[in-house]
């Protein structure tokens, strides 16, 4: 197996002085292809921030985030962009459709910055819909959706265009469980057709969806489903 | 007021907090009352009211009174000056003496006032005069001497600064144009207070020898108030009086004499009506252009109305909260408006003052009609906010609460009303299209509008629609505009109208403008120029300027009979056959209507080469050329010529006529040649004094410099000729200034809302952008969608307004271009018979203009906004 | 979890022999709880005795099937009827584990839940994947699926518990040290 995502002895530090919060604390972290890794952790345990630095929207204070070998942090912001429209998919919990765009016009977006020509990129994308079960739902706004048919059409637009590392950030969070598992079957057949996922969650029962559990408390990986764990939990509650 | 203290505290709230909003709201409505307010304010203070220049006319005196000439008892208005009514020759006027004693042992200064001409280095110059005794206390504030001294003697005069400019100095000899102008040197340099930039000389009495026009004398008076009971005595006595105390402080106009009631001019209603559309023409604008800002106000604020709602609100309630941020931004606006714009105007007033040939009065604030600005202001921020409020307060509760948006399907009954109105507007527009309808189609084309503004909505839902093979960018753009209605549609609307404004006027001065050049009948051929010398006496004077101002110039002499003089004028009557009456009008630019020569003069327009050829044969026997716009024909014209006195119109001597082969020459109706062309022989034979009547130019161009030139030299001679150059059709630079500034308003307009709404949907669309960045959108994404924005509103807007101010355009370029019924010819007798040529309507579309306006303008625009709006797209806005 | 009232449950749908009543009974409960054909033989026998079921001969392969009385159908819809009660918790061994190591010294709580929580996390893991097999399958047993999901939420709820313990702890800890200090330390807001 081939890791697509590689984050190593990554922290991240948000504000300054006297304010400043370490969101991540030298994390090192990878995602295979054919692998869905879930991240838990209670709110405030750094697990968002490590999914935007794995998306490329953010850059670590240090360490390095590699995505299908290249290294984010030499990228500029075009190169990055770029990352995210061919490599990265991101799905997240209110699923961020553009709600001036039809679903698949929103899921041909990436193809569409990208360069492709409409057509084609429309092509795809209703295929990407199909692909989720809402292929006659293409046309529709996202102002006349449910959301458990925003979230899939967020999914095929993560998807489109053969990209192999998906980030979803409680994609489930506002959905119920049964369309909620109806999303995480979609994310997980995607990965076992060969794609690296990062699933955040705060619910076991979804995380329970992934190959490998990592649960992370403020900002350290302190267990690790399957492998030996960590001895660090009460010292870095004390710590603090 | 209990039920919006409330609302006015998060409308007071809510404008702090979202300062970008807010000052653009501001600037929008303080903006036009701010301009309107310094226009006030400067019109206020450079409109000298009577009382306001009483000291410039009086001084320290406190009267002004005059006698005139056989004239023993007057009437007077408390200013005599709007109503005097004398009987002429009806007595004996006051001698001096009498006067003094009639005033009793008020003291008195004569003064007198006129204009004159006065030579300078160039030329001659008009300037007024003033002969008073400038050391008497009365007199004293009349003058400001700026240099030398004041004149102590008869003989001594001072020049205020604009002579001074044209070349007068202290010590230099005053040349006075007139026979027996006295001898008077310049003393100083004062400044009068009646006029500034024009030349003015002052002196004692006797100084500068003018007559006074209508054999009145007046004098200055002093010596305490003098009330209107005085007024009156002095008129039974034939003194008219110009009393500071009376015009301060009028009589009630049961005391002012019945012969000279002074009427207040009624209320002109058309201009009333045209105040009327301005003024809702510009509130509409100002309403459209804030209109944005408020929605887009009362869509942030639509969780807290719906809260609001849902814990027992009223709709009245809801609404209140949006209008009260209406009323406080309005507020503001306003009175900030207002000092500001009184700032501004007290600081333009020396601008002002230096485009003024008079003194501009003291500053003057007029508060109550800005208080109507004000109020303006405050209104049309009210307006805006109507229609957001409404929405608000009728937004789908649940929804809202649910996080969706609230918003209720638009009803079909304002795209219907839109309609309505279009038609109305239309149909307003369609019956005004006749001579005297143009009030009737600026009226209707509120309606228009007003009808546009309710269908934009529906053109940006079908635009949304078809948006689907749209670039990215721009499908993005259209879609949200179409989806941001109540943001979009004000902005759009007011881009719209703006263009209407311009087209509609845009096309109907182009159309006056082609109605002027179509109409234009050059006197001369093009190019070429005369100067007329009224029988000669200047003729050498003319050729000697033309010859030093004009190099190159081939001046030649155009002879012929003196038309007309001071003391008789010269009828010239041509007929052939039975026909008295050649040519339907005669009017000669060529110095007389009667020529006389070899050949034909030059700058004879309409007649060709052949036509020269043959008449140079008739003249060459004797003959005689005569001209017709009647296709006139015969080989043998009778030529007539008597003389008038000019004064009475009694005959002078006898009518001299001769019978004369002649040729017959066709010319243009409105031709401006003479009536006929003698030769020398002829008019010798008929005992005609011939003279140079005119000097023709040719062989070069005549620049505007040298026309200048020759006119100030010419100023100077005894006739006082000037020149005229034939330029051809040349547009009066007031329609090219008007279509410049109406695209420069059009833009400045155009660029306000398309920016306010490009502004606040960049604004409203963060989520939108943070998504589009985390799908992988370059940083110049946020650019292509803020051009975007931009072109959707501008060009939409442009394309509607277009479209719509073509209707009152075409319609009022009939009224304006169609000739008072139909033009006649002016037969014999006098009478009119109809031409049958109808002149107009023209119509000319300034097309380079509404292409400026609807497709360069647009592009302009999103080019600036694309250029300067943040690239950086926000990244995370929405994870956190 | 009575056996009894499954088996008369499932009669409730038709006639059954005892083999055939454990196998259904498997069926619908995905072999979580595996019952032994013996049980299921005294279990019918009482069920006779209490005259709530009654042999209904054999059928062609000689097996004895057993059918619901008119008090057996009385008894399914009853059962059917009554809520599970709570008020006796079954004895649960974690929760006693954790009580007694936080009491007793020399124990490390936080690793024994981390233990705890990985070990039920691989459980839960492995209900998912039943599920997913079973979402695959192509005709989806509602039973067996409600059941798996039973296990999947009291996992799930475990899993919550663990967490909330092990917050607890935390805090526990935290004010034990912060005591000397004259303010309470206050429980981060983030």
């Amino acid at each position: 197996m081939s890791a697509v995502l590689t984050l190593d002895r990554v922290s991240r530090v948000h504000g300054e002085g006297a304010s400043a919060v370490e969101a991540l604390k030298s994390v090192t972290f990878t995602a295979a292809a054919g692998e869905l890794v879930a991240v838990m952790g209670p709110s405030g345990s750094g697990k968002s921030t490590l999914l935007t630095l794995a998306g490329g929207l953010d850059s670590p204070t240090s360490g390095t985030v590699t995505v299908e070998g290249a290294d984010l942090g030499s990228l500029g912001l075009k190169d990055r962009a770029r990352m995210r429209r061919t490599a990265i998919g991101y799905v997240f919990q209110d699923f961020n459709l553009i709600p001036a765009l039809t679903a698949a016009e929103n899921v041909a977006l990436p193809l569409e910055l990208d360069g492709q020509r409409p057509r084609a990129a429309r092509a795809a994308a209703r295929l990407a819909l199909d692909e989720v079960g809402i292929g006659h739902l293409a046309d529709r706004f996202p102002d006349d959706m449910s959301g458990g048919q925003a979230q899939r059409v967020a999914i095929a637009r993560a998807v489109v265009g053969e990209r192999r590392l998906i980030l979803a950030d409680e994609p489930t969070g506002a959905l119920d469980t049964e369309t909620g598992e109806d999303i995480l079957q979609l994310l997980r057949a995607r990965c076992d057709a060969g794609a690296a996922g990062v699933l955040v969650t705060h619910e076991a029962r979804h995380a329970a969806w992934a190959d490998r559990v990592v649960f992370l408390r403020d900002g350290v990986v302190v267990d690790e489903s399957g492998s030996a764990p960590v001895d660090a939990l009460l010292d870095a509650g004390q710590g603090r | 007021m209990r039920g919006w203290r409330l609302p006015l505290r998060l409308a007071w709230r809510d404008a702090l907090r979202s300062r970008a909003r807010s000052a653009l709201v501001l600037v929008m409505i303080a903006l036009p009352v701010l301009g309107v307010t310094a226009a006030t304010v400067l019109i206020a203070t450079s409109n000298v009211s009577t009382v306001e220049g009483l000291d410039r006319e009086l001084g320290d005196a406190d009267a002004l009174v005059a006698v005139r000439e056989g004239v023993d008892e007057v009437a007077q208005a408390p200013n005599p000056d709007d109503g005097l009514d004398y009987d002429e020759d009806s007595g004996t006027a006051l001698t001096p003496a009498q006067l003094a004693a009639a005033l009793g042992d008020r003291p008195l200064t004569e003064v007198r006032q006129g204009w004159g001409m006065l030579r300078t280095d160039r030329g001659a110059t008009d300037a007024q005069l003033t002969e008073v005794d400038l050391s008497d206390p009365l007199a004293a504030r009349l003058v400001d001497l700026t240099d030398g001294r004041l004149p102590r003697a008869a003989g001594e005069v001072v020049v205020n600064q604009a002579l001074a400019d044209k070349g007068y100095d202290v010590g230099d000899p005053l040349r006075l144009r007139g026979q027996d102008s006295p001898e008077s040197v310049v003393v100083g340099i004062a400044e009068s207070s009646r006029v500034r930039s024009e030349p003015a000389v002052a002196g004692l009495v006797g100084s500068l020898g003018f007559e006074t026009f209508d054999t009145s004398r007046t004098w200055l008076v002093g010596g305490g108030p003098m009330d209107w009971d005085e007024v009156l005595a002095l008129n039974e006595r034939g003194v008219s009086a110009y009393s500071r105390t009376v015009l301060e402080d009028p009589p009630p106009a049961s005391e002012v004499p019945s012969e000279v009631e002074v009427y207040e001019s009624s209320t002109d209603e058309t201009a009333l009506a045209i105040a009327a559309l301005v003024v809702t023409m510009a509130l509409l604008e100002v309403v459209l252009l804030a209109g944005p800002s408020f929605a887009v106000g009362a869509r942030r604020q639509a969780r807290t109305l719906a809260l609001v709602a849902a814990s027992g609100g009223t709709p009245a309630q809801a609404r209140r909260v949006v209008l009260a941020s209406a009323i406080v931004l309005g507020a503001v606006a306003s009175v900030g408006g207002v000092l500001l714009g009184i700032a501004l105007a007290a600081a333009l007033l020396p601008l002002v003052q230096s485009f003024t040939s008079s003194w501009l009065g003291p500053f003057q604030v007029a508060w109550l009609p800005l208080i109507g600005v004000a109020g303006f202001g405050l209104v049309s921020a009210f307006l805006a906010a109507v229609v957001p409020a409404h929405l608000a307060s009728r937004q789908d509760i649940v929804a809202v609460l649910g996080g969706r948006r609230g918003d209720r399907k638009p009803s079909l009954r304002s795209p219907l009303l839109g309609v309505v109105l279009l038609g109305v507007g239309i149909v307003g527009a369609v019956l005004g299209a006749r001579p005297g309808g143009e009030l009737l189609i600026a009226a209707a084309a509120i309606p228009a509008v007003l009808g546009m503004v309710l269908l934009v909505p529906v053109v940006l839902a079908v635009l949304g629609r078809l948006a689907g093979r749209l670039p990215l960018s721009l499908r993005f753009a259209v879609r949200d505009a179409a989806r941001h209605r109540t943001r979009t549609v004000p902005a759009v609307a007011a881009v719209a109208a703006t263009v209407t404004g311009v087209v509609a006027l845009g096309i109907s001065t182009s159309s006056d403008a082609a109605e002027a050049r179509a109409t234009y009948a050059p006197m001369l051929p093009a190019g070429a120029a005369i100067v007329s010398t009224l029988g000669g006496q200047d003729a050498e004077q003319v050729r000697t300027a033309i010859g030093r101002e004009v190099p190159g110039a081939e001046p030649t002499d155009i002879r012929g009979v003196r038309d007309a003089t001071e003391e008789q004028y010269l009828e010239v009557t041509v007929t052939a056959g039975s026909d008295d009456w050649l040519l339907s009008s005669s009017s000669s630019v060529l110095g007389s209507s009667l020529l006389v020569g070899d050949e034909l003069p030059p700058l004879l327009l309409g007649v060709d080469e052949d036509e020269r050829t043959s008449a140079a044969r008739v003249l060459a026997a004797g003959g005689a050329v005569a001209f017709t716009d009647r296709g006139v024909r015969g080989d043998e014209v009778g030529v007539r010529v008597a003389r008038s006195d000019g004064m009475t119109g009694e005959p002078i001597g006898r009518p001299v006529s001769a019978t004369l082969p002649a040729v017959v020459i066709d010319v243009d109706p409105a031709s401006t040649g003479p009536v006929a062309v003698l030769a020398p022989a002829a008019a010798r034979q008929m005992d005609l004094e011939v003279t140079t009547v005119a000097v023709a130019i040719t062989g070069a161009r005549v620049t505007e410099e040298q026309e200048q030139a020759v006119t100030e030299v010419l100023a100077a001679t005894a006739s006082g000729q000037e020149m005229y150059v034939e330029r051809g059709y040349r547009a009066d630079g007031e329609t090219l200034i008007i279509q410049l500034v109406l695209a420069g308003l059009g833009a400045l307009l155009m660029l306000g809302g398309t920016l306010t709404a490009t502004f606040l949907a960049l604004s409203d669309a963060r989520p939108d952008l943070a998504t589009l960045s985390a799908v992988g959108a370059s940083p110049r994404t946020r650019r292509g969608v803020a051009a975007s924005y931009a072109l959707v509103v501008g060009f939409v807007g442009a394309v509607l307004g277009a479209a719509v101010g073509f209707v009152p355009g075409m319609a009022v370029s009939r009224p304006l271009t169609t000739m008072g019924g139909e033009t006649c010819v002016i037969t014999g007798s006098g009478s009119c018979t109809p031409s049958g040529v109808q002149v107009g309507p023209f119509l000319d579309v300034p097309w380079l203009l509404i292409l400026g306006i609807v497709v360069v303008l647009p592009l302009l625009t999103a080019a600036v906004v694309g250029l300067t709006a943040r690239s950086r797209l926000p990244l995370v806005a929405r994870l956190s | 979890m009575s056996v009894r009232q499954a088996l008369l449950a499932l009669l409730e749908q038709g006639p059954m022999y005892g083999y055939q009543l454990r196998s259904e009974f498997e069926q619908r409960t995905g072999g979580t709880w595996p019952l032994n054909v013996g049980q299921v033989y005294t279990t019918l026998t009482r069920l006779e005795r209490d005259g709530l079921v009654a042999g209904a001969g054999a059928d062609d392969e000689g097996h004895v099937v057993y059918r619901l009385t008119e008090d057996g159908h009385g008894e399914v819809a009853t059962w059917f009827t009554t809520p599970v009660a709570r008020t006796q918790p079954p004895r649960d061994e974690l929760a006693i584990k954790l009580a007694l190591a936080v009491t007793v010294p020399g124990v490390d709580v936080g690793r024994v839940i981390q233990q705890q929580r990985t070990a039920t996390m691989k459980a839960l893991q492995d209900y998912t994947r039943l599920k997913r097999s079973e979402r695959g399958a192509e005709r989806v047993d509602l039973a067996w699926g409600l059941v798996l999901d039973s296990l999947v939420f009291a996992a799930e709820a475990e899993i919550r518990w663990l967490d909330h313990c092990e917050s607890r702890l935390r805090r526990a800890a935290r004010e034990q040290s912060a005591a000397p200090a004259s303010a309470p330390v206050q429980e981060e807001a983030r």
